[in-house]
C-alpha cells in the first residue's frame, strides 16, 4: 500500500513537470531540454533554504519559484535569439551548465555528495509525515496547477502563444509582441517547474545531482510528446504510463535491471513512432508547421 | 606546458574526426543525428565484444566493428528518417526522433554489456612515448594522424569525387538535385555510411585511449558538435578552428581552474558564440535560420 501511494506521488511530480514544460514546449513551440534543470534549482533553493536557515516550506515554495523564475529570464534572453535546433541545442548546453553547478559547486550544493536531512513539510503545526497526507498536498498542487494552466492556454495570452507555435512571423505581423510572450511563457513554465522540485526534496529529504541531469530532461520532454504537445490531459496520462511501466514489467517477471533498460527503450521506441506517424496530438501542432516549412 | 600543448592538439584532432563525422550527415541531410552518439559508442562495443568475448583478432575486430556501427548508423537513415522524409515531417521532428533512436540504442548497449566501465585490452602494453618531454601513448599518436588523414580525406572525397560533389549539391539543394537526376536520398544514405564509420573510429580511438560506458558517446557528439556550430556548417577550416578552439578552452579550464569544469566551460563557449556570432567563423547562413 505504501508503494503504491509512493506510485502516485511520482506520478503527481511528474504530471507536474510535463504540464509545466507543456506550457513552453506544446502551447509556444519552445522545446526546451533546460526543464530538470529548473527542476532541480526549485529543489536545490528550497534544500539549501530549510537545512541551513531553517524556512519553512510555505516560504521557500515561493522564493524557489522566484530563483527559478529569475534565472529562466536570464537563460531565456539567450536562449530565444535561437530558434528550431539551435534552440534545443542551446537549452541543452544550459542543462548541462547547471548540473555541472549542482556537481562543482561544493560550497553551495555540497556537489555530488548531495543534501541529507531536509525537513518534512508542516502544515498549521501538523508534519505531513505520511505517504497519504504527502499524496494529498502533491494533488492539491497538482490540481492548482493544472487549473492555471488551462486557463492560462484558453486565455488571450494562449492563443497568442499557440498562434506563435504556429506561425511566429504572421502573429508578429498582426501586431503580437512575440519576443515577449515566448519570454514570459518560458519563464512561467520554469517557475512552474520548480514546484515539483521543492516537493520532491520534502519528500525524498535527499537530494543529489544525478536526479537533475540532461537524461531527467529528455524523460519528461519524452512525457509531453507522448501525451500530446498541447494536451495536458495527455501530459498526465503519458506520466503515469512511464511511471507505472517499470511495475508492469516487474508484474511480469523481468528483473529489476532489466526494466530499468527496458522502460527506456520503450519510451524511446514510442517517441519515433511518434515522431514518425505523426499521431497522438503532435500531429495538430505539427501539421500546420509542416505547411508553412513546405 | 609542452604537455598542455601535446593534450590539447590530441582533443582538438578527435573533435575534428567528431565534427567531421556529424556535420558530414548534417549538411546533405539537415538532420541533427543526435543518436550518432550511439553509433559512437556501438563502436567501442563492438570492438570490446568482437576482441575480448571472441577472441577474434584485434584488427579484424576493429573492422568489423566500424562495419556494425556503420549499419545502425544505416538503419537510422532507412528505417527512421527516409520514412519521415516522406511524410515531410517539420525539421524539428527528426531532431526528437533522434533523441529518441538514441535512447533507444543507448539502452540496448547498456542491457548488453552493462553499465559498468569497460577497458578494450589491447595486446601490446602501451608505453608513454617522450616527445620534446610531453608524454604521449602510442594510441593518442595514431588518434591525431587517423583523425587527421581522415579529415584530408573526406575533403578530398567531398571535393574532388563525383559522389562528394553530389553531397555537396544535395547541401546546397535537394530538389534541384532531383530534379536534375541525382536521388538525394541515396546520397544522403551515403554520407550517413561515411558519417557513421567516422563516428564509430573516433569510439574506438576514444575507448583505446581511456574506457568506456554506454552513455560516452554522447559527450563526445556533443564536442563535436559545439565543434561544428562554433566553426560554422560546411566550411572545412571552420571544423579545424571550432575544434581547436573548443580543445584549447577544455584544456587551460582543466588547468587553471579544475577538470570537472571542462563540460560547463564547452557549452558557455556554444552559448557565446550563440549570442554573438551565431553563424561560427565561417558565417555561411543557414537555411534554416534566414526564415
Amino acid at each position: 500500500m505504501e508503494y503504491i501511494l509512493h506510485l502516485f506521488i511520482l506520478i503527481c511530480f511528474y504530471t507536474l513537470l510535463s504540464q509545466s514544460l507543456n506550457l513552453s514546449a506544446g502551447f509556444t513551440g519552445l522545446i526546451s531540454l533546460a526543464h530538470a534543470g529548473f527542476y532541480g534549482i526549485g529543489a536545490y533553493t528550497t534544500s539549501i533554504l530549510s537545512t541551513q536557515f531553517g524556512f519553512s516550506f510555505w516560504l521557500s515554495i515561493p522564493l524557489a519559484m522566484f530563483i527559478s523564475g529569475v534565472i529562466s529570464l536570464i537563460v531565456s534572453l539567450i536562449a530565444l535569439r535561437t530558434v528550431e535546433d539551435y534552440f534545443i541545442i542551446c537549452t541543452m548546453g544550459i542543462q548541462v551548465i547547471l548540473s555541472s553547478i549542482m556537481n562543482n559547486w561544493m560550497d553551495l550544493t555540497r556537489g555530488p555528495l548531495g543534501i541529507p536531512g531536509i525537513p518534512s513539510i508542516s502544515f498549521f503545526g501538523i508534519t505531513l509525515d505520511s505517504k497519504m497526507s504527502f499524496l494529498l498536498l502533491s494533488l492539491f498542487f497538482v490540481a492548482l496547477v493544472w487549473f492555471v494552466l488551462r486557463n492560462v492556454s484558453k486565455s488571450g495570452f494562449g492563443k497568442t502563444l499557440l498562434a506563435i507555435s504556429e506561425d511566429e512571423i504572421y502573429s508578429q505581423s498582426i501586431g503580437k509582441n512575440v519576443y515577449l510572450s515566448k519570454t514570459v511563457s518560458f519563464t512561467l513554465s520554469a517557475m512552474f517547474a520548480a514546484i515539483p522540485g521543492t516537493l520532491y526534496a520534502h519528500y525524498i529529504s535527499y537530494i543529489d545531482p544525478t536526479s537533475f541531469t540532461v537524461a531527467e530532461s529528455i524523460f519528461v520532454l519524452s512525457i509531453v510528446i507522448i501525451g500530446g504537445l498541447g494536451n495536458l490531459t495527455g501530459s498526465f496520462l503519458a506520466s503515469a504510463f512511464l511511471v507505472l511501466l517499470p511495475e508492469a514489467l516487474r508484474f511480469v517477471g523481468m528483473p529489476d535491471n532489466i526494466a530499468a533498460n527496458m522502460r527506456q527503450i520503450i519510451y524511446g521506441l514510442i517517441l519515433v513512432a511518434v515522431m514518425m506517424t505523426g499521431k497522438n496530438g503532435v500531429k495538430e501542432l505539427f501539421t500546420s508547421k509542416a505547411k508553412r516549412t513546405a | 606546458m609542452i604537455q598542455i600543448i601535446a593534450n590539447i592538439l590530441i582533443a582538438s584532432s578527435l573533435y575534428l574526426l567528431l565534427a567531421n563525422s556529424f556535420s558530414l550527415i548534417y549538411y546533405p541531410s539537415r538532420i541533427f543525428h543526435i543518436a550518432n552518439a550511439a553509433v559512437i559508442s556501438f563502436g567501442a562495443y563492438f570492438v570490446f565484444f568482437f576482441a575480448n568475448k571472441f577472441s577474434i583478432p584485434f584488427s579484424v575486430s576493429v573492422a568489423l566493428a566500424i562495419v556494425g556501427a556503420t549499419l545502425i548508423g544505416l538503419a537510422c537513415e532507412v528505417l527512421v528518417y527516409r520514412q519521415m522524409r516522406k511524410k515531410n515531417v517539420p525539421p524539428l521532428a527528426y531532431l526528437i526522433a533522434s533523441i529518441g533512436l538514441y535512447v533507444l540504442l543507448q539502452n540496448y548497449i547498456s542491457l548488453f554489456f552493462g553499465d559498468d566501465t569497460k577497458i578494450i585490452n589491447t595486446a601490446e602494453v602501451t608505453v608513454g612515448n617522450q616527445i620534446f618531454g610531453a608524454y604521449i601513448t602510442t594510441i593518442q599518436i595514431i588518434t591525431v594522424f587517423v583523425s587527421i588523414a581522415l579529415f584530408i580525406a573526406v575533403n578530398w572525397f567531398l571535393h574532388y569525387t563525383a559522389t562528394g560533389k553530389s553531397i555537396r549539391a544535395v547541401a546546397s539543394n535537394p530538389e534541384l538535385c532531383n530534379i536534375y537526376g541525382i536521388s538525394s536520398s541515396k546520397i544522403i544514405l551515403i554520407a550517413f555510411g561515411i558519417g557513421s564509420a567516422l563516428a564509430a573510429i573516433a569510439g574506438i580511438l576514444t575507448a583505446m585511449d581511456t574506457s568506456m560506458t554506454p552513455t560516452f558517446g554522447f559527450n563526445l557528439l556533443l564536442y563535436g558538435v559545439v565543434a561544428m556550430i562554433i566553426g560554422g556548417i560546411g566550411s572545412t577550416r571552420g571544423l579545424i578552428a571550432g575544434a581547436l578552439l573548443v580543445a584549447t578552452a577544455q584544456h587551460l579550464a582543466a588547468y587553471y581552474i579544475d577538470t570537472k569544469w571542462m563540460d560547463a566551460i564547452t557549452y558557455i563557449i556554444l552559448i557565446l558564440f550563440l549570442i554573438w556570432k551565431p553563424l561560427g567563423f565561417s558565417g555561411k547562413r543557414l537555411k534554416k535560420v534566414e526564415v
